[in-house]
């Protein structure tokens, strides 16, 4: 009896009885490998450079934890982590709030809603970049905001971006002022979900508008909260561009809008300490890690 | 057979062509130069590369010109990469880096035609101070330079001053004078500014607090201890009179466009941050001008106007061997065009026959504040240093805290960073 011919072993695992988990592994493959050598790689190269004195000229030396050692003592990590805190909290509740309110408005039927609610999605549109600098113009201090404000109390000019106060309080109200819409659409997208004949029902009960807002639609709307909750956080925990834009002087006036993002490009490039920016990017991904945790672990007890 | 006979002529034809191409591929060099963008030096730079190509055809020349705000962090990203240039210029308060990394190739008196340094120098009327780290020379100067005043004359004449005449000599007389030329709304907010500081860049403004403070007496860092001293009476005197000038006198202030753009859109009628490289500028910008000294402060210690600075034209000490000789006989022929690159850019190599040509009274205004100017100090870590005292600044002018409360801690900062620096650097340097 002539012997069967040898298979190869490619030919072997593609036919077995597991074929169907090679294939797929096979499609997966080159996902797998973008992922890991445009995500993955980078996250660790960037921890690795974080153990190390770098300072582009030389090599870099190992320094084990120091830099995060020395960041609990770095006063402008310090100044950077505060100030993103507070945006952070002026990014995210209040946006939370706004973009609720206006989702809930937009839900009710009423005329030219359509043409309202297109309007009010604009400033979704443009870049973040284009954003900033459109604000920035807008917030000069002899511009045109000041203009209006001029009109109640006579102002010719105020320092929007060039006060320690106001600077940090209008970067929260330029940013609030391009995402609420965009977080406006999911909540409607949430309530879009919520069964009209819950809400029917509750108001043949005779329950108000409130009630039926408090008891039917914002229990139905704790996936959309969640979802809105971390995405506006990890969003504000990121801002970069706003302060980079904004500003005459990138975190400035006195570093009151430099944030974390922006301490990385100061230490990076303008310092040239690559092992620092590299400590304090690892800091924000382990906090914007950890938000995001929380807020998936409360949605699963819910 | 046949096939064999054929084979061993295009061996020999291909060993034959080889061994003709070698020697000449061996002493073929591409030189790799960047320079940062100065736009009226930029034709100027392609017609020397291309005459000294036609002199050397061994040496091929690869230029290319970077914006000069991305310049320093490009140059060293690259040197970080290993595909840094052979040739490249920068400025001098950010040399020090560079030496301390071991980047700097020292000058080759041989490879540059000179018999040794005094026979290089014996050729130049100064600008070294710059360049030289520890007794020795690591490049030549492609330009020296010192900020003086320029007037608008039509918005001095508007006001019944003579830009000449009338010009402060002391700091105590400029709110005065600036308050006459400044225009302002109702309620009270400049329209155009009599003078200003340029604020917002670091380079001006570590140029100014360096030079204020030598007119004080002092000096804002000791280069050979890194140690900052301006927490003293000097310091706190002259950012007195900053902060006043913003706070108290409303005259300017970080928070404006930088003096420099505005005097050329004429929104400043008194602007003390351009070289003589800005005559051409004023020109272009249809601005009748008039180019003073920079006033002294009434009681100062020292009669010296703006500090000088210096870019430097080096060689990659990374390079190889017969790329730093070539690299070097490019700097010497660069540098011997100073008359081209004056007339052209205004840029000015410390050469008596560049000297010159400088008759006019404008001119001679530059080189008689040159000669009082010193260098402002050349410190690794000079980015963090200059960050951390504008900041500062901004504190006090725009954060409103009294300078008194604000020095002693941004002393010990500039301090801290100073010495965690100057370690580094001496680890890296052993």
């Amino acid at each position: 009896m002539p012997a069967a011919p040898r298979r190869g072993w490619v030919a072997t695992w593609f036919s077995g009885p597991r074929r169907h988990q090679w294939w797929g592994l096979a499609f997966v493959l080159p996902v797998v490998v973008f992922f890991a050598v445009f995500s993955v790689f980078p996250v660790l190269f960037g921890f690795a450079i974080s153990l190390t004195d770098y300072s582009l000229l030389d090599p870099p030396e190992f320094v084990g934890l120091d830099n995060y050692r020395n960041l609990l003592g770095d006063k402008l990590f310090i100044t950077a982590l505060g100030n993103t805190l507070l945006f952070v909290l002026g990014a995210t509740v209040p946006v939370w709030a706004m973009s609720l309110t206006s989702a809930v408005l937009f839900d009710q039927a009423f005329r030219g809603k359509l043409w309202l609610k297109t309007i009010f999605f604009l400033p979704v549109l443009p870049p973040i970049v284009v954003v900033g600098v459109v604000w920035r113009m807008l917030l000069h201090p002899n511009g045109v905001m000041t203009a209006f404000v001029g009109l109640f109390n006579g102002a010719t000019e105020v320092p929007w971006l060039a006060s320690t106060v106001l600077a940090p309080l209008a970067m929260v109200a330029v940013h609030d002022w391009s995402v609420v819409p965009f977080f406006m659409m999911i909540w409607l997208a949430g309530l879009a979900g919520v069964s009209p004949e819950l809400r029917e029902a509750a108001r043949i009960d005779g329950a108000t508008a409130w009630r039926v807002f408090w008891h039917i639609d914002l229990p139905a709307l704790r996936a959309t909260a969640v979802f809105v909750a971390a995405l506006s956080s990890i969003n504000a925990f990121q801002t970069f561009a706003l302060q980079y834009v904004m500003t005459a002087d990138p975190g400035g006036p006195a570093n009151s809008t430099l944030v974390l993002g922006l301490l990385v490009l100061k230490y990076g490039f303008q310092y040239f300490r690559m092992g620092d920016a590299a400590a304090v990017s690892v800091v924000m991904f382990v906090m914007i890690l950890s938000v995001t945790a929380v807020q998936l672990r409360f949605n699963r007890r819910g | 057979m046949q096939l064999r006979r054929i084979a061993r002529s295009v061996f020999t034809v291909i060993g034959l062509v080889a061994g003709l191409l070698s020697p000449a591929m061996a002493q073929s060099v591409t030189l790799k130069i960047w320079m940062h963008e100065h736009p009226p030096r930029i034709a100027i730079d392609r017609a020397i590369v291309s005459e000294f190509e036609k002199a050397n055809p061994d040496i091929k020349i690869q230029y290319d010109v970077l914006g000069a705000a991305e310049y320093s962090t490009k140059l060293l990203t690259a040197f970080a990469s290993g595909s840094g240039p052979d040739v490249f210029n920068q400025t001098a308060s950010l040399l020090a880096a560079y030496y301390s990394s071991r980047i700097l190739a020292p000058v080759d008196y041989a490879a540059l035609g000179y018999a040794d340094e005094k026979d290089m120098l014996s050729k130049y009327t100064g600008g070294f101070a710059g360049i030289r780290f520890q007794g020795k020379l690591y490049g030549l100067p492609t330009e020296v330079s010192n900020y003086a005043c320029y007037t608008n004359n039509a918005y001095w004449r508007e006001v019944g001053l003579d830009p000449v005449k009338d010009f402060p000599k002391t700091w105590e007389e400029m709110p005065a004078i600036a308050e006459k030329l400044t225009k302002r709304d109702a309620n009270g907010v400049p329209r155009r500014r009599g003078f200003d500081f340029n604020w917002p860049s670091a380079g001006a403004y570590w140029l100014t607090i360096n030079s204020l403070m030598h007119q004080r007496g002092g000096n804002l860092i000791d280069e050979e201890s890194y140690t900052a001293t301006f927490n003293n009476p000097a310091g706190q005197r002259m950012m007195q009179f900053f902060v006043d000038l913003v706070n108290k006198h409303k005259l300017g202030g970080p928070q404006y466009t930088d003096s420099r753009t505005d005097f050329l859109g004429g929104n400043v009628a008194t602007d003390c941050s351009f070289g003589i490289w800005g005559i051409p500028q004023m020109k272009d910008a249809k601005i009748d001008y008039t180019v003073r000294p920079l006033p002294r402060f009434a009681d100062a210690a020292s009669d010296n106007g703006f500090d000088a600075y210096g870019y430097y034209m080096m060689v990659n000490s990374r390079s190889p061997s017969a790329t730093q000789k070539a690299a070097w006989k490019f700097v010497r022929y660069y540098t011997d065009q100073g008359a081209r690159l004056f007339k052209g850019a205004g840029l000015y190599v410390p050469r008596p026959e560049v000297a010159a040509l400088a008759t006019d009274a404008d001119s001679k205004i530059f080189f008689d504040e040159l000669a009082k100017a010193k260098f402002s100090p050349r410190v690794v870590g000079y980015a963090q240093v200059v960050d951390l005292l504008m900041r500062g600044r901004d504190r006090m002018m725009q954060g409103g805290e009294p300078v008194a409360s604000v020095l002693p801690g941004l002393e010990d900062d500039v301090n801290a960073v100073l010495k965690r620096e100057r370690a580094r650097a001496e680890a890296m340097r052993k």
